[in-house]
């Protein structure tokens, strides 16, 4: 029995959701009750699966684990080592282990808050299903090929739930339709994913191994990937997955995205998906690339440190609830781009943790803004007003989110951010002190907004409008409770997460030189 | 595993409290009193606590008591968190939480009938919690850890009335001030980190001293960590937020905003102070805010006619001599006079409350007067509080301001007069204060009606001034017990002694200063207004606060706010509209154009292939 779920575990990540999708297809779309429950079932399967994923991964056991492999394709032609193919390899290190229970997190409270969805409630699980498999299959990955399929899987359903389940909204100076921001960012990501291609293309071409597997060609990286071709083939991928990290200029997809989204695909997107990009650089870039990514990090410390000012700022001029967190997403991301651009042990371990709370967060935010929207129908808080008076509860769960945010110690985003703070002290120098204080500095600008912005809607007197508004539900507070423990638990005691992703930090950083 | 054991026995400390928190916060409509009964139990245990662990403590031979477990394990770096009792923090667990306990206890009455009354009590733990780690953690980083909890606790309870659209802001200024210092108070410690490749206090000192960080970085992360206590302990220019922060419930002010958390740039400042020492000019910058803190805010309490701004505004310049005295190599004074500063303006905050409880709110001295009558006992016990901090001798407040002065005198002679008018100030508002409040006759119906205050408030105003006469008393060696005095409790090095000429002058500065007051506002020998007349220009800026406040919103509002819209709109129409919206446009506007290549008629295409053809037997004929 251990030894079947050591074997086809994450074989079922990717397979569960699909077989979800295969499901729902034979539920009628009138029977909602049914859809909701068998939908809330495989989201606690696929949840459960991912939990046993995380805490039956041994740390201390160094190399990938529950590795599993199916020979799909063979490629003609002489190579290396004789015939090619491409085969579905899956296994997980430390830092995939956690991003796999960051995702079944996110999408258990995800599948919850999205019960209140009334149209179309069976399509819009099927495309959220699908989109999961994708995300899953990406984290789980150790073939290239695979890796870029299951990105380009988890793309594309966002294109259909944000152009149907999603809100156009129209503001004083300018309006967002959803068709829009539905088009942007696929089109966005799409122009990025020409980028991966191209670099995964060509490193299976110059390693010549007839392989995409990710473990044999980091053999043979000194042999085959000169110097001069690792340089050339970061940048690519470093835009192409940093795209949808949030890199700047190329960010704009994600705030809009966010305010056309439902809330809990606003949940996906923001939790799990620019995780993507950034596992993206440590997976491929970092672990395949090492002296071309050694080359172009400082470029992407000083990009990391452009994007957390610049999206600290944009998010204190926006007024929109969806605005203010996705341009803060789009700062906090930056600092995760920082982190990994440290190539220091705690810039990276940092990196992770933040990549793992800035998820299990920002899926709080936008679980509790649904939850103000649902009720509200409006998300400016220019409007809002002394919502703390009559959703009490949901102010304080806003609060929480909003404090971790800001970097409050006791909660997850402080631990995450001081080790990167430390990381990036620690590297370049005296560059590494001026680029350090200005990631500290954009915390304390994320108090500003955060706090004008609870402030503004939250506090001061109950307007006529919002009299008879009622406080959120026993399900919707269900959800929030499981992100407000996660949250707790890493700001608290983070050495069991620190531990399991030393375990996939290590030979990553092993690999470059000069990195400590 | 040993609960009863000292060092198992000191996390308990933070943990009860915490506890507490979380039973109210969680189930405080189950609870009898909404769970006040907790919060008041949880830091009466944590007092009995403080007097188990002093007892071991003394009986230790003064020796530290410490405790520590890893955090975070990073190989070659270790975060541990850590917990340390010595001579500095025992005095300010003692102070916490007897402070505390009593301010809860008072609560209960001031607070009776609110909505969120047990809310209050719940923040009130967490607040008791995160001070008591504060005290007690052995490295930079757990304190910076209970330091931003601190300023969570004084959030929230700045905020208590969220309704009223004042506190909320106060409550927001309030974090965003302090978390401006606090910017610096965390790269300063990470820079510590990175030159001594640790958090602990003692070992980045040791290392300091050894020589092993540069001059430079000293003086860095010093500046960096002051710029921090300046947040917390509002100094100039960083105060604003500290008057504003009365717009929360008055035993909060009593507590937070008076005896524990402000002290706590003080505490910090204190127990850096080795490795302050170490960095070239720090002491003379700590010295110099202090000053200006402490001439300036006296200045600004003399104006203001709010109760509790006078009283906020007294705080800061006091915090101001704290530091001046820090920077004056007055360590173990400046701790005494935080503990006897601490025990007097609580007792002052509580006496306001009961003040305010009796007159349905009103804080405007101009409202008052002729309290004395009515509220028997507040007024004796605001009178000696008011005495206290006057530095009138025999009072507590007369004895650490004395040792101050003596520490003032022997390091920075230059401050000593500017600060002997500081003391006439402090003693000119305060005796200002309580003839506005107590004396003369009644100015409205309010101080007609008042009435006294129920006894679960005026004991503890009782307890407290019991304190603040007697506790100057601890300055003095004991003939009896090797109790050699305050000062060589907290430092070895400092002995007792006296300064008579110092002591004197002192005693005459006060004084006149006091009976200046009293003939003013008291016997009102002198008209107010024929003083503030020739001085109307320095009046107006006192009274509008130096315009800090002023010049603070212009650069929110005009400068801060308006770059954030600019970059805004930057983001929408440039980066996005022109930029991203700009790639995809002129993809479609070339394959507009494009298109026309694509005609289907068959003499454009042989046209194209004859042009073609041409041009390759051109091409052909260059090369060959």
């Amino acid at each position: 029995m251990i030894e079947l779920f050591n074997e086809s575990s994450l074989l079922a990540l990717i397979i569960f959701p699909l077989i979800g999708v295969v499901l729902l297809m034979l539920i009628p779309s009138q029977y909602q009750d049914v859809i909701k429950y068998s939908s809330l079932t495989i989201s606690s399967v696929v949840s459960l699966i991912s939990l046993l994923v995380y805490f039956s991964f041994d740390h201390s056991i160094q190399g990938y684990q529950f590795l599993y492999t199916y020979s799909w394709l063979d490629i003609p032609g002489a190579w290396g080592d004789g015939a090619g193919a491409i085969s579905l390899d899956l296994g997980i290190d430390g830092i995939a282990a956690l991003m796999v229970l960051l995702t079944g997190i996110v999408m258990f409270t995800g599948t919850i808050v999205s019960w209140s969805i009334k149209e179309d409630l069976k399509d819009f699980f099927i495309l959220y299903f699908l989109l999961l498999s994708g995300v899953f299959g990406v984290f789980v990955s150790l073939d290239m090929f695979f890796f870029f399929f299951f990105y380009e899987l988890s793309v594309l359903p966002m294109y259909l739930l944000i152009g149907k389940w999603g809100s156009s909204s129209k503001f004083p100076t300018f309006a967002r339709t959803k068709e829009y921001s539905a088009m942007k960012l696929t089109l966005v990501l799409v122009a990025g994913s020409v980028l991966i291609w191209v670099a995964i293309i060509a490193i299976f071409i110059q390693s010549n191994l007839g392989t995409f597997n990710i473990l044999e060609i980091e053999e043979v990286i000194s042999e085959n990937l000169s110097t001069n071709f690792q340089k050339i083939a970061v940048p690519l991928l470093m835009i192409g997955v940093g795209i949808l990290a949030g890199l700047w200029p190329f960010h704009t997809w994600s705030p809009d995205g966010h305010v056309s989204a439902p809330s809990g695909v606003s949940m996906v997107h923001a939790g799990v998906l620019m995780k993507l990009g950034a596992f993206g650089i440590i997976r491929i870039g970092m672990f395949l690339l090492p002296e071309g990514a050694q080359f172009w990090m400082p470029l992407l410390i000083v990009l990391g440190a452009v994007i957390v000012i610049y999206g600290a700022i944009s998010a204190m001029g926006q007024t929109d609830f969806k605005y203010v967190i996705g341009y803060s997403s789009v700062s906090h991301m930056g600092y995760v781009l920082m982190g990994i651009a440290t190539l220091h042990y705690l810039g990276l371990t940092g990196a992770v943790l933040q990549m793992f709370s800035h998820g299990v967060m920002t899926a709080l935010f936008f679980a509790v803004v649904g939850m103000i929207y649902e009720r509200t129908h409006t998300r400016d808080s220019l409007v809002l007003q002394g919502l703390a008076k009559k959703m009490t509860v949901t102010t304080i769960l806003f609060g929480i989110a909003g404090l971790t945010s800001l970097g409050l110690p006791g909660l997850s985003g402080f631990v995450a951010e001081l080790l990167i703070f430390m990381g990036i002290f620690q590297s370049y120098g005296f560059g590494g002190i001026i680029l350090g204080s200005f990631a500290v500095v954009g915390a304390a600008i994320t108090a500003i907004y955060i706090l004008r912005l609870i402030a503004k809607a939250f506090f001061g007197p109950v307007s006529s409008e919002w009299e008879d508004l009622t406080d959120s539900n026993l399900r919707e507070r269900f959800a929030a409770s499981i992100l407000v423990f996660t949250i707790l638990l890493i700001g608290l005691w983070p050495y069991p997460f620190v531990e399991v992703i030393k375990h996939g930090v290590g030979p990553i950083l092993s690999g470059i030189v000069g990195a400590i | 595993m040993d609960l009863f054991l000292v060092n198992n026995l000191i996390w308990m400390l933070p943990l009860i409290c915490v506890f507490a928190f979380l039973i109210i916060a969680l189930f405080s409509q189950y609870i009898p009193t909404q769970g006040a009964i907790v919060s008041i139990g949880s830091i009466g245990i944590a007092f009995l606590i403080f007097i188990f662990v002093l007892i071991d403590f003394v009986n230790g031979g003064l020796l530290p008591i410490h405790s520590s477990f890893t955090w975070i394990d990073l190989g070659e770096w270790q975060i541990s968190w850590g917990l340390l009792i010595d001579r500095i923090s025992i005095v300010m667990i003692g102070l916490i939480t007897f402070v505390a306990f009593l301010v809860q206890i008072y609560s209960v009455g001031y607070m009776k009938g609110d909505s969120r009354f047990g809310w209050y009590f719940a923040v009130h733990s967490l607040f008791a919690a995160a001070m008591l780690l504060l005290v007690l953690s052995d490295n930079l980083l757990l304190l910076y850890f209970a330091w931003e909890l601190v300023g969570l606790g004084s959030y929230l309870l700045i905020g208590f009335w969220y309704e009223k659209k004042s506190a909320a802001e106060a409550a927001k200024k309030a974090f965003v001030t302090t978390r401006i210092g606090d910017v610096g108070l965390l790269i300063g410690i990470i820079i510590l980190f990175k030159a001594s490749g640790t958090f602990d206090i003692s070992s980045i000192i040791h290392v300091a001293q050894e020589g092993g960080i540069s001059n430079d970085v000293i003086f860095w992360s010093s500046l960096l960590i002051f710029l921090g206590a300046m947040g917390k302990s509002a100094q100039f220019p960083l105060h604003v937020w500290l008057p504003d922060a009365m717009e929360g419930p008055t035993p909060v002010s009593a507590l937070i905003h008076a005896a524990t958390m402000v002290a706590a740039g003080i505490y910090l400042v204190g127990r850096m102070f080795p490795l302050f020492e170490l960095g070239p000019g720090i002491l003379t910058i700590i010295s110099i805010v202090g000053i200006v803190t402490f001439i300036l805010a006296g200045a600004i309490a003399l104006v203001m006619t709010d109760i509790k701004r006078v009283l906020a505004y007294s705080t800061i310049s006091h915090l101001g001599l704290m530091m001046l005295s820090l920077g004056s190599f007055g360590a173990p004074a400046a701790f005494f006079h935080l503990v006897i500063h601490g025990f007097s303006k609580a007792l002052l905050f509580l006496g306001a409350g009961s003040v305010m409880h009796g007159m349905h709110d009103q804080t405007e001295v101009e409202l008052m007067g002729g309290l004395r009558k009515k509220m028997p006992i507040t007024s004796i016990t605001f009178l000696i509080g008011t005495l206290s901090l006057a530095g009138i001798v025999p009072l507590s407040g007369f004895f650490s301001k004395d040792e101050i002065l003596i520490s003032i005198w022997e390091y920075n002679p230059w401050f000593f007069p500017v600060t002997l008018f500081g003391v006439f100030l402090s003693s000119l508002y305060m005796i200002r204060l309580y003839c506005l409040i107590f004396l003369s006759s009644a100015r409205s119906d309010y101080s007609e009606k008042a009435h006294e205050s129920p006894r679960i408030m005026t004991y503890p105003l009782i307890i407290l001034s019991v304190l603040a006469v007697f506790s100057g008393l601890l300055a003095f060696p004991s003939p009896i017990t090797e109790w050699q005095g305050f000062a060589a409790f907290i430092d070895d090095h400092h002995k007792f002694h006296m300064v008579p000429w110092i002591t004197a002058v002192s005693i005459v500065v006060a004084f006149s200063g006091a009976f200046l007051g009293w003939v003013i506002y008291g016997a009102r020998k002198i008209e107010i207004t024929a003083i503030s007349k020739p001085f109307k220009f320095i009046y107006q800026l006192v009274s509008r606060k130096f315009l800090f406040d002023e010049i603070y919103s212009w650069i929110a509002t005009k400068i801060v706010f308006t770059f954030a819209r600019w970059l805004t709109v930057f983001d929408r129409v440039i980066v996005n509209d022109t930029g991203i919206d700009g790639v995809g446009n002129s993809t479609k506007k070339s394959a507009d154009r494009l298109k026309y290549f694509q005609s289907g008629y068959l003499y454009n295409y042989s046209l194209v292939m004859v042009i073609g053809l041409f041009l390759m037997a051109i091409i052909w004929w260059v090369i060959e």
